[in-house]
């Protein structure tokens, strides 16, 4: 029997350290799925938080024929997804992340390497931005897609739809991404010009 | 190739032999939209896990005890509210029942024992009437129609139970 099912199986009896051995071993793919939701560090743990009671609340429900990581990982969509549509959350984001991935305030002018931080902050709000732009439930299964490599079944399994419309809103996701992707190349370059152009 | 098959490839992210990954990349400089398909890919792939901040766990049992407090706190008042509140409704409907008691506590005492003996012989003669029934019955079914009936009447009960057990099943994960 492999350790996980194990800490789940004491937790449905009721063993509170077992429940917490699940939450250090999934605390980051349930923070990042929140993270990339919502797009606030703070709203994400908040989020993750609340994943991980009700996680608590329903153990006893979980079927161990599914895997324990997409039962997770489903109830924090789920939340999320809930949380956007009511529009509780604002759609934008002025965090970032550093290196290891860990959520930071945006880089401080003062640091050692501002152009670095400043470079890693523009991918991260562009990444923010592209995200943005979907739909709750395709920016779910596009994080699954992306950050978690789930394959389209277990999508389909997270979010509870057909694996036919994970294919149909991935594709029409992607399609999506690509062309904000290239609007905000256009942008850049636009202001590219803008900069270098000689004064007169 | 048409582009249209590039596309799929990018889309379904197919894996691609060196040939195709040629063909890919030459059209990948001439077609914009093909390339920011696959740039934003990139990008996403590219992007670290974030982690939350240092403390979850602990933040998480905190926020477990607190809640678990709330809700003794809310069972006990709310079973502190049913106490009076059922306390108050039989004080305020016995009222004037306890009132006129006290006033004639004799004539009560004799009234409800005459109620009590009504009660009884009422429940006698229902247990009489089910009894002659029950003998009518047992003459006129055969033992067999009584063992079909019996046998109906356990599989309602299983059919009933694995209904109950059913829905007693919500689905896992979605809405909790």
């Amino acid at each position: 029997m492999n350790e996980e099912l194990l800490w789940v199986q004491q937790a449905q009896q009721g063993k509170d350290e077992a429940f917490t051995k699940l939450v250090e071993a999934y605390q980051t793919p349930v923070f990042n799925l929140c993270y990339r939701m919502l797009g606030e560090s703070a709203l994400a743990e908040d989020a993750a938080q609340e994943t991980f009671l009700r996680a608590y609340q329903h153990i006893r429900r979980y079927d161990p024929q599914r895997a324990f990581a997409t039962w997770l990982l489903s109830i924090a969509a789920h939340h999320c997804i809930d949380a956007l549509r009511r529009r509780k959350y604002p759609l934008f984001s002025l965090d970032a992340e550093d290196q290891d991935g860990n959520a930071t305030e945006l880089p401080d002018p003062r640091a050692p390497d501002p152009e670095q931080a400043s470079v890693e902050s523009q991918t991260h709000q562009r990444i923010r931005a592209l995200l943005d732009e979907l739909d709750p439930t395709d920016r779910a299964a596009v994080i699954l897609r992306y950050w978690r490599d789930c394959s389209e079944v277990e999508i389909a399994d997270t979010l509870q739809i057909t694996v036919s419309a994970v294919k149909s809103r991935l594709h029409r996701s992607r399609r999506q991404l690509a062309q904000v992707w290239q609007t905000q190349d256009e942008r850049f370059e636009l202001e590219r010009r803008t900069y270098e152009a000689p004064a007169f | 190739m048409k582009p249209r098959h590039f596309e799929e490839w990018l889309l379904n992210d197919t894996p691609l032999n060196e040939e195709q990954r040629r063909e890919l990349q030459n059209h990948l400089r001439t077609c914009a939209a093909c390339a920011a398909l696959q740039e934003s890919a990139s990008a996403l792939r590219a992007a670290p896990s974030v982690a939350p901040a240092a403390g979850f766990t602990r933040r998480f049992q905190i926020r477990l005890a607190a809640q678990r407090s709330a809700a003794r706190r809310k069972n006990f008042w709310g079973l502190a509210l049913f106490i009076v509140a059922g306390l108050s409704l039989t004080f305020w409907l016995a009222a004037p029942y306890l009132l006129l008691f006290a006033a004639a506590p004799a004539q009560w005492l004799s009234l409800l024992i005459g109620d009590a003996l009504f009660l009884f012989t009422t429940l006698q003669t229902l247990a009489e009437v089910f009894s002659i029934f029950s003998k009518i019955l047992r003459g006129v079914l055969s033992p067999a129609a009584w063992m079909t009936l019996l046998a109906a009447l356990t599989g309602f009960s299983l059919l009933w139970a694995a209904s109950l057990w059913q829905i007693r099943r919500a689905p896992q994960g979605v809405s909790l």
